[in-house]
């Protein structure tokens, strides 16, 4: 049995474990074609989080503000949001704008649902979906902000459909750019139709090309928005996900799209599930090159094993991400001790708990903590592994544990986008690298301290 | 070129819609150098333009009271704002003899959505508590995000009754993002509370001859302390820098110097001058960035002075460090000579760095301020004609007198008056006056304008930050970060002069711009007959 516990201080939140809604809202829209964001609020909120987003991808990131002063704080910013519709259509013309709100926009009541609509902005500014998504910085995390976007994008464009579709909806959360190509991979493999949302493999992982033009290439496109309610199903990366929040959920009681909600395809049996899922969806085998692939790992497993049992890991992060990641070291043997979330979040300990029931592990699960929590219990528990974004470099640097690195952000570390982790191939590349870490930090020591504990003493 | 800029600047405003427009027009200037010429700055960011500006709250916590390093930094608010500022402008702090040292927390009360409805103050209030149990901290900050001023939470009466529970200091910060026009509005926010509750209360530190303050200076990449080498070399004392590298009490004995030399115009030249009001301690503009800034910079600062001693000493220790830099400056000169740069950086670095890109033989064709006042633009001279607008006006100004025990005159007024004529004694002349016919000078350049000014003046190199960095390296020009150093630096004083030249002339030489037309698109480059010659 897992003991859960949350963060040390109650009042005072020390060196966060999470972010605000309007980032992962921003993340979201991303990865829709030629779409953009403007932030309702101070400018600040944009500056932020497009300077975090622009350190881990390494590419342009461009998100508007409605520059909130404070004239719009006291008289309503309705003037400021419909001007920054206007001046975003006019000078970058995007198809899609995300209208994100702030704690500042929220908590002067701003409802811009309202103001879209009653200001004519929307048919003003034809041809331009305008989609708004109230994200008060001050309600959840980062994580939540993401699925309320994926949700509302989703329900933007979803009608009663005129005929089904034999193509899948694949809605993903946490995947980097190459994790989200590895994935089209896969699904052409198995010679299926699909739309993956969002699509982040082109926009923010962008080949250098000569003649820069604004607008990236790649994305979820607004057709493929529309034919989601036309579905054979969803598979939906939503396993955490609350159930109000999840896009898939919407389909299915909506519009009788089946919901086939699986954890992360990292590690063996993550990945055997998604794949098992496509296959029952389309009564189909296994492809080949998949079945070799899972092979390989299972080999390469057998090989490490004996090396990963060494692990003692802290595995910090979004809930999708860490259980997902708990799972491909339990399945290795590495032994996770502590599992953290700066989310609040409830299906975390109760899916975990069933995981950890068949194992002798009795990891502590962090919610809603920080990195104080996480680094106080990773030195009393004498962990020897860091899992997680690059926030973890300071418990890193001060106590001597090596980082791997996954997650968002990762701006210490150059090639966030390019790194794969899912699927048999990227799961194992994962896994190696964990492996090789644990290898690297015992030999820096290890003639030393076998020589102090069999011969000296 | 001139026309060609003309060309640049009519196309940029030509895709604006007309109140844009006409807007963005007064924020640019194509310099005619036998013209004074007027600029517009510190207005309201225009709503959807995609600005790099930031808010107050980055101002205040993130640039002037972040840096301070044994405070306990208390971000009341939600999380987003406390995690955005965890270590990001990567301010450096060395621990004193037994000091404390937090750069790299982030603390904050985490407000959640009833908070938002009932009021943060009593968690605000526990945080204080837990925050001095856990962690004794010297000196306690509290910022304000948006919310905090909207919901009424009264922090300026939770510090004062902190402050008198645990006493220590603790310093309320009304900085909520929406309050001024930009970042610019939190420093002033910041430093009026440094000036009003900090400077001057540290009675019992003893000055040592030939102590200065370094103002507006934040210790980026360890600038602060290559020029704190210097410095020492020389014979000067630092009391305090503000805020890079600083602390608590060094700070609060601020007053005790003899000379406060600014480096940072725009976020600091009213404390500069309230010091001098209410201590009759004067100041200087200084730049230290390039050799021949550097150079100037000590020179000025040893005219002040006045002793031939320190004088002497200015001049051997400028001539040793410019030796043992010489040669590598003339070498990475030969990779940077004949290129071009544009600069958009804070309210003092696009005019700092123009100097020291001269000396490696690069022309600055375009510059520019993010959060620059006018006079940073162009001189302190047109300070009596700014107008206030609405949103500067709702910045509290505060007032200063002279402090009747602790005011002391450096100089006579006779002196300082000689003085003026020959170092910049109270007195900055902006950046106008230093570019040159056909440049050209850009307020708040946005994303928009970013990419036409790159594509249609084709720098080599573009300073700026993180957030128009990959576009403009996108469009195949360098672009190196010149806030936060690219995670590299020093850059200031004479070592650091070499970094940058070497970073930058890594930069815009690195062989992959060499591979961006790919080999197929251009003439066959493999002419060898197939079949044959297969040596090796």
């Amino acid at each position: 049995m897992a003991k859960s516990k949350s963060r040390n201080l109650v009042n005072l939140n020390v060196n966060p474990c999470k972010m605000c809604m309007p980032m992962g809202a921003a993340l979201a829209f991303e990865g829709v074609e030629d779409s953009m964001v403007l932030i309702h609020g101070s400018q600040g909120c944009s500056t932020y989080i497009r300077r975090h987003i622009a350190t881990h991808f390494n590419e342009p990131i461009d998100i508007a503000s409605s520059s909130l002063s404070e004239q719009g704080t006291v008289y309503g910013g309705a003037a400021n949001l419909v001007q920054g519709l206007k001046n975003v259509a006019a000078i970058y013309s995007p198809k899609v704008i995300g209208v994100l709100t702030t704690c500042l926009a929220e908590t002067i009541g701003e409802d811009i649902t309202h103001i879209i609509k009653e200001s004519g902005v929307a048919s003003e500014l034809k041809g331009i979906d305008i989609i708004p998504v109230p994200t008060p910085g001050y309600a959840a995390s980062e994580y939540n902000g993401y699925f309320v976007a994926l949700k509302k994008i989703v329900a933007f464009y979803a009608r009663e459909p005129k005929v089904k579709t034999n193509h899948i909806n694949v809605i993903v959360t946490d995947l980097t750019p190459a994790d989200i190509r590895e994935l089209k991979r896969i699904l052409s493999l198995f010679e299926v139709e699909y739309t993956i949302f969002p699509d982040i493999s082109e926009t923010l992982d962008a080949p250098y090309k000569k003649g820069f033009d604004i607008k990236t290439e790649g994305g979820t496109t607004k057709s493929q928005l529309r034919r989601m309610s036309a579905a054979i199903a969803t598979i939906e990366f939503g396993w955490m996900t609350p159930l109000g929040l999840s896009p898939g959920r919407y389909l299915e009681e909506t519009f009788d799209v089946p919901l086939y909600s699986c954890p992360l395809p990292i590690g063996l049996n993550g990945t055997d599930l998604f794949l098992e899922a496509i296959s029952k969806i389309y009564d189909k085998q296994i492809p080949v090159e998949l079945k070799k692939a899972r092979g390989r790992m299972l080999d390469a497993m057998i090989d490490s094993h004996k090396l990963n049992r060494e692990g003692r890991a802290v595995i910090y992060g979004n809930p999708e991400l860490i259980y997902a990641v708990s799972n491909l070291c339990i399945e290795n043997g590495i032994e996770p001790v502590v599992i953290a979330t700066g989310t609040d979040t409830n299906p975390l300990v109760e899916q975990l708990d069933q995981q950890l029931s068949r194992y002798r592990y009795n990891p502590i699960i962090l919610k809603d903590c920080d990195f104080e929590s996480i680094q106080e219990i990773a030195v009393e528990q004498k962990t020897n592994l860091l899992i997680g974004n690059s926030d973890g470099k300071f418990i890193k640097e001060k106590e001597d544990i090596p980082l791997v690195r996954i997650g968002f952000p990762i701006h210490d570390n150059i090639g966030a986008s390019r790194q794969l982790y899912i699927g048999y191939e990227g799961s194992l590349r994962f896994l190696d690298l964990i492996t090789n870490t644990l290898i690297d930090k015992k030999h820096e020591a290890y003639r030393d301290k076998m020589y102090n504990k069999y011969f000296v003493n | 070129m001139p026309q060609n800029i003309n060309k640049a600047v009519e196309k940029v405003l030509d895709a604006y819609p007309a109140k844009v427009m006409k807007n963005r027009k007064s924020h640019m200037v194509i310099r005619e150098t036998e013209k004074i010429q007027e600029i517009d700055a510190n207005t309201r960011t225009i709503p959807g333009i995609i600005t790099n500006r930031g808010c107050a709250y980055a101002g205040c916590k993130g640039v002037v009271i972040g840096p301070i390093i044994d405070m306990v930094h208390i971000v009341h608010g939600p999380i987003g704002c406390a995690y955005y500022t965890w270590g990001t402008r990567r301010n450096k702090g060395k621990t004193r003899e037994g000091g404390q040292n937090f750069l790299e927390y982030s603390f904050c009360t985490d407000l959640g959505e009833s908070d938002i409805v009932f009021g943060g103050e009593k968690k605000l209030i526990k945080a204080i508590d837990e925050a001095v149990a856990l962690f004794h901290p010297k000196a306690i900050s509290i910022s304000a995000t948006c919310p905090v001023g909207l919901i009424g939470d009264d922090i300026h009466q939770v510090a004062k009754q902190a402050t008198k529970e645990y006493g220590i200091p603790v310093l309320s910060f009304s900085c909520e993002g929406y309050k001024g026009v930009s970042q610019s509005a939190g420093h002033h926010i910041a430093n009026n509370k440094l000036m009003s509750e900090v400077i001057g209360k540290n009675e019992a530190y003893e000055a040592k001859a030939y102590s200065i303050n370094m103002l507006g200076e934040y210790n980026i990449g360890g600038d602060e302390w290559e020029i704190s080498r210097v410095m020492n070399k020389i014979g000067y004392h630092v009391i305090t820098s503000m805020t890079g590298n600083s602390v608590y009490d060094e700070i609060a004995a601020a007053h005790k110097a003899d000379l406060n030399i600014v480096q940072c115009h725009r976020s600091i030249n009213y404390i500069a001058e309230m010091i001098e009001k209410k201590y009759g301690l004067p100041w200087i503009k200084v730049n230290f960035i390039g050799i021949a800034s550097m150079s100037k910079s000590l020179r000025d600062m040893a005219k002040y002075f006045g002793d031939e001693e320190l004088i002497n000493r200015t001049e051997q220790v400028i001539a040793e460090e410019i030796a043992e830099i010489e040669e590598d400056i003339t070498h990475y000169k030969k990779m940077c000579e004949g290129k071009t740069a544009m600069l958009f950086v804070g309210g003092s670095r696009a005019h700092h760095y123009q100097g020291l890109l001269k000396e490696l033989g690069m022309e600055t064709i375009l510059a520019g301020y993010q959060f620059g006042h006018r006079d940073d633009y162009e001189g302190r001279d047109v300070i009596p004609n700014i107008k206030l607008d609405a949103d500067s006006r709702n910045i509290e100004e505060i007032k200063v007198e002279k402090d009747q025990d602790n005011y002391q005159l450096r100089i006579s007024e006779e002196k300082y008056k000689q003085l003026q004529e020959e170092i910049p004694l109270g007195n900055y002349k902006g950046m106008i006056s230093e570019m040159g016919d056909g440049t050209v000078v850009i307020d708040d350049l946005n994303h928009f304008e970013t990419e036409q000014f790159v594509k249609a003046l084709k720098p080599d190199m573009f300073g700026s930050g993180i957030k128009d960095k990959y576009m403009v390296q996108k469009m195949g020009v360098y672009s190196k970060q010149i806030h936060s150093y690219d995670y590299a630096g020093p850059y200031a004083g004479f070592r650091g002069a070499v970094n940058f030249a070497r970073d930058i002339a890594a930069g815009m030489n690195t062989s992959a711009w060499k591979y961006i037309i790919s080999p197929w698109k251009k003439e066959p480059i493999i002419t060898g007959k197939m079949g044959v010659d297969q040596v090796c």
